[in-house]
């Protein structure tokens, strides 16, 4: 078992804590992450693991969605392989107006409900931020990354991507609630052909509330229009 | 008979605006009526009348009125001219007011959508400033309590500015940034009249709002003779939306907001009104304020929701209904100061009990008499509402109000009105909500 620790952004530092575990034979590897901050485990966190050798595309354009229920995006944070095709159905009542302003994709899906408009193509990797011109407070987040290993932590703060090929990974770790400069730097991993890594990051920025926490323990409403 | 009349065709236009908000219950969303009964069953107890009487008491609602009262009718409609431009229109019916159906509300809002993190929004026509943390509900009403703290019963009742209003919201930093910062100004015409009645009755804790043609009954005007004494009142009353001056006033304000749990508010708003102007039977009073607006998440669920105004009005003692001024007519100056904190729960959905406290003052810092204390009080609101469905809910409220006033001795001696006095209001209501939008 060997132990790690690797260099982060500045010098408020992630912690990476590695163990390797050599275990049952299979034919690629997995890679099992905790992130946890002072408080303990941390949900919702995106972690993605971008291979050294690019991945051959996808045999055919892989499609996700991005669900609108309750005046809110579902889920709050959507992670994606580059190239994905994005449906954005509207479950309410009332419609919505989606759009973005984020640089690596701009677009404007007019007032509607249901399924209006056709899915939209993601193709460049980033962090697209999604707002409703009618609901101020609907805030989501597509992210768009160069790799089909990306999994979000649960409430035990933990994933587990699997099916790794041998190779070389940039690890790298992503949630609204740090600022950029916070975000833990990517970190090297090399994933041998069998056997179990498992990871523990430690985020060392001030995480801001958790959205889906804010929205349950105010019981007042501040939506105004 | 002519009562009766108006009242079946009240009765007759809500049925159809209620048959349109039923019919358009589940479709498109692009044209959306919204409709509102409220019944009250009220028992008022007031040693100065209700001030809807022309009285110089506190409340909507006297002895007089205990019983069955229709305390508001409303519906609004909301109409999507194109993607970023609605229409918002919303009117009333009330029972005790100057005429029935009126417009509180009528505006057109755009609302560019974003290319970077400021979003826009320009609203123009006659609008609610966005001054109160209470009255967030449908047709500007409060989800908390009945009756409104005092300073937000002022602003339904004198302010309501028919203009154009630029609003600006953003995240402050990074994406995902719990901070959000809001920013708002607006120019407008009309409210010259504002403070009329906050001087001449003084603060109030009602859910009455001013449509934009009412006239308001005020208590009588005293008559002094040449040694200052009063020998007499004369009727009057108020149109607080005119425009007299046809000077525009404005109102700017900056809220900061984290994570949906604190906001802070810092506002303020100045008519502009010239004292001297007369139009139409009305004075200017130019009255301005700042306000500080508070609400937070506290533990237990409980929410925190309070306001904080001072301000005064600066109008002409012995201006005569008539345009003319009388020989002792001089430029005076009345401070006034209010605030309320309240306390606020929502159990299990549906119910909610809120605990307000609502303390206010008005006294003369300029002119004679010197040191007029024309208002001088407190009031204590509790209220429980639930809420069985989108389309039926209900409650009750107490509201007890204390307040002293030279001004009573003063001006009204002769009224025999007492310098303090004690109201009180119970208040069991019913809602009927059609074609409610489900948040």
């Amino acid at each position: 078992m060997a132990t790690g620790v690797l260099r982060s952004s500045k010098s408020r530092s992630a912690v990476w804590i590695l163990a390797l575990s050599l275990g049952a034979s299979a034919q690629a590897g997995s890679l099992r992450v905790t992130v946890v901050d002072d408080h303990g485990p941390v949900a919702h966190v995106a972690v993605y693991a971008v291979p050294s050798k690019p991945a051959a595309p996808p045999a055919s354009a892989p499609s996700s969605v991005m669900d609108q229920a309750h005046n809110a995006f579902v889920p709050h944070v959507l992670i994606v392989q580059t190239g994905t095709s994005v449906l954005f159905p509207n479950n309410d009542v009332v419609s919505h107006h989606v759009y973005s302003f984020s640089e690596p994709k701009q677009f404007e899906l007019p007032l509607y409900k249901g399924n209006a408009h056709p899915p939209l193509v993601f193709d460049r990797a980033g962090v697209v931020v999604l707002g409703c011109n009618i609901h101020d407070s609907m805030l989501g987040y597509i992210l768009v990354v160069d790799t089909p290993h990306f999994a979000s932590t649960d409430a035990q703060g933990s994933l587990s991507l699997d099916g790794l090929s041998p190779d070389e990974y940039s690890l790298h770790v992503w949630t609204p609630r740090l600022r950029p400069n916070d975000m833990p730097a990517p970190t090297t991993i090399k994933v041998a052909a069998d056997g179990t890594q498992t990871l523990s990051i430690k985020l060392e920025g001030k995480l801001a509330p958790d959205f889906y926490e804010g929205t349950r323990v105010s019981s007042l409403p501040w939506q105004k229009y | 008979m002519a009562k009766v009349l108006r009242h079946a065709a009240v009765a007759a236009a809500t049925a159809a605006l209620a048959g349109a908000a039923l019919a358009d219950d589940s479709s498109s969303d692009r044209n959306r009526f919204q409709f509102e009964i409220d019944a009250s069953y009220v028992h008022a107890d007031s040693p100065l009348g209700a001030w809807t009487d022309g009285g110089l008491g506190k409340l909507r609602y006297a002895e007089t009125n205990d019983g069955l009262e229709s305390t508001r009718v409303f519906g609004q409609y909301r109409g999507r001219i194109a993607n970023a431009l609605s229409a918002t229109v919303i009117a009333d019916y009330q029972s005790d007011a100057s005429s029935g159906i009126d417009v509180t509300e009528a505006y057109m809002d755009w609302r560019p959508v974003p290319k970077s993190e400021n979003q826009q929004q320009i609203r123009f026509g006659a609008f609610y400033p966005p001054l109160s943390l209470e009255n967030v509900d449908l047709g500007w009403q409060s989800p908390f309590t009945y009756s409104y703290s005092a300073i937000n019963t002022w602003l339904g009742e004198e302010v309501r500015p028919i203009g154009v209003e630029w609003s600006l919201h953003r995240r402050l930093g990074y994406a995902g940034s719990p901070h959000e910062l809001r920013a708002f100004a607006s120019a407008f015409y009309g409210n010259d009249p504002a403070g009329t009645l906050l001087f001449w009755r003084g603060w109030s804790l009602h859910d009455r709002q001013t449509r934009l043609g009412d006239t308001l009954p005020m208590p009588p005007r005293p008559i002094f003779d040449f040694t200052g004494a009063v020998v007499g009142h004369a009727p009057q009353s108020v149109d607080p939306i005119s425009e007299i001056d046809h000077r525009p006033g404005a109102y700017a304000g900056l809220e900061w907001s984290y994570a949906h749990r604190v906001l802070v508010q810092l506002a303020r708003y100045d008519n502009r009104a010239d004292p001297y102007a007369f139009s139409g039977g009305q004075w200017g009073w130019g009255t301005s304020f700042n306000q500080l607006g508070l609400q937070a998440g506290l533990p237990w669920d409980l929410g925190l929701v309070g306001q904080w105004m001072q301000g005064d009005t600066l109008w002409v003692q012995g201006a005569r209904a008539d345009g003319t001024l009388s020989p002792f007519a001089a430029l005076v100056r009345d401070d006034f100061d209010a605030k309320f904190l309240m306390l606020t729960r929502l159990v299990r959905g549906a119910h909610r009990v809120s605990l307000r406290y609502d303390a206010f003052d008005m006294h003369r810092t300029e002119g004679q008499p010197a040191g007029l204390q024309s208002d001088d009080g407190h009031a204590w609101t509790l209220a429980y509402r639930y809420e069985h469905s989108a389309r039926w809910s209900g409650g009750i409220e107490w509201l007890q109000i204390d307040s002293a006033r030279d001004n009573w001795a003063f001006f009204y001696a002769s009224y025999g009105a007492p310098k303090h006095a004690a109201e009180t209001e119970i208040r069991l209501q019913m809602t009927l909500r059609v074609g409610a939008t489900p948040r």
